[in-house]
């Protein structure tokens, strides 16, 4: 990959995690009983750059989509129950993926790192309420994460083995990280 | 088409889900752990006479029925009746009955009181906070 594409790629794919994650505001969720929990589409974009990018750039692909996000549409605190969660999630993510890719697929990559989105939002909720009882309610967030994180899984491995050039990217990185 | 999906679990994926769901209960656990113990809800009412402390009794702890009387200086007689946790006036020999008609108390902060006998119920909780925790997104 030269510097430009390797450039382009990343503003790419931020722009369609920004995008996604304001489409996906903008879904009235359905889970009535359950506040705060959200499908987490933008996991997809992040499971992609996770493994089609080095380390380094991967997290350029998820601040810029932090802070567009926020700008965009967010308020101070749902940038800090994102970011936080944001964090939290890219080094689960990470972790998992280094178990290596025979032992453990997409789909526990995208779970382990929406659960800790969760961990990580209920987190900056226990520091504003002052009170650690917020985290009683991780079961009810988790449940719905790890299901939407199955999903986001499953289409992140179906987009990397269908599209022609992500899946040229990841033979590319993958090499790269045998070297 | 439904067996490609199966494909590409790995056996890693089950074992990280699976131990996914059971961390999130983790809170849960530690939470109910420190609640049995001595932090958290017990609740003590505390019964004064003119404002000297004379009987403490645990809530918390309490099972069955349990009456006795109070005496205050004038010879005024409230009978208490504590009963699963909750206690109340049950009878009262001053003129305006308020103390018997508040009914059960339980919660902290919640008191009767008796101003013509000068008598005062009064839940306190252990963990010296209230209940009424009000958190708004």
């Amino acid at each position: 990959m030269t510097k430009n594409q390797r450039m382009a790629y990343i503003a790419l794919l931020s722009a369609q995690a920004v995008i996604i994650s304001l489409v996906e505001r903008a879904i009235p969720f359905p889970f009535m009983f359950a506040p705060g929990a959200k499908l987490g589409l933008a996991n997809i974009i992040t499971c992609m750059a996770l493994y089609t990018l080095p380390v380094k750039d991967t997290i350029k692909v998820i601040f810029i989509r932090l802070l567009l996000s926020g700008l965009l549409g967010g308020t101070i605190s749902s940038f800090m129950y994102s970011s936080s969660g944001a964090v939290l999630s890219f080094a689960g993510m990470w972790a998992v993926k280094k178990l290596g890719s025979n032992r453990v697929s997409l789909i526990g990559v995208s779970t382990a790192g929406a659960f800790l989105h969760n961990v990580g939002q209920l987190l900056v909720a226990c520091w504003i309420a002052q009170t650690w009882s917020v985290l009683l309610y991780l079961p009810v967030l988790s449940v719905i994460g790890i299901l939407a994180g199955i999903a986001t899984g499953i289409l992140a491995n179906f987009l990397l083995t269908h599209v022609e050039k992500l899946e040229y990217y990841m033979f590319l990185q993958n090499t790269a990280e045998k070297k | 088409m439904m067996r490609s999906y199966f494909k590409m679990i790995k056996p890693l994926d089950i074992i990280i889900v699976i131990s996914l769901i059971i961390l999130s209960f983790i809170p849960f656990f530690i939470f109910s752990v420190i609640h049995a113990g001595t932090v958290g809800k017990a609740y003590t009412a505390v019964i004064s006479v003119n404002g000297e402390e004379i009987k403490q009794i645990d809530l918390t702890g309490h099972r069955g029925r349990e009456i006795f009387d109070v005496h205050s200086d004038a010879g005024h007689v409230n009978t208490i009746e504590v009963y699963e946790g909750k206690i109340r006036i049950r009878e009262a020999d001053c003129r305006d009955q308020v103390c018997v008609l508040t009914g059960y108390i339980s919660k902290p902060g919640e008191t009767i009181v008796c101003l013509p006998n000068q008598v005062l119920i009064e839940i306190t909780s252990d963990s010296g906070q209230d209940e009424d925790i009000i958190i708004s997104s």
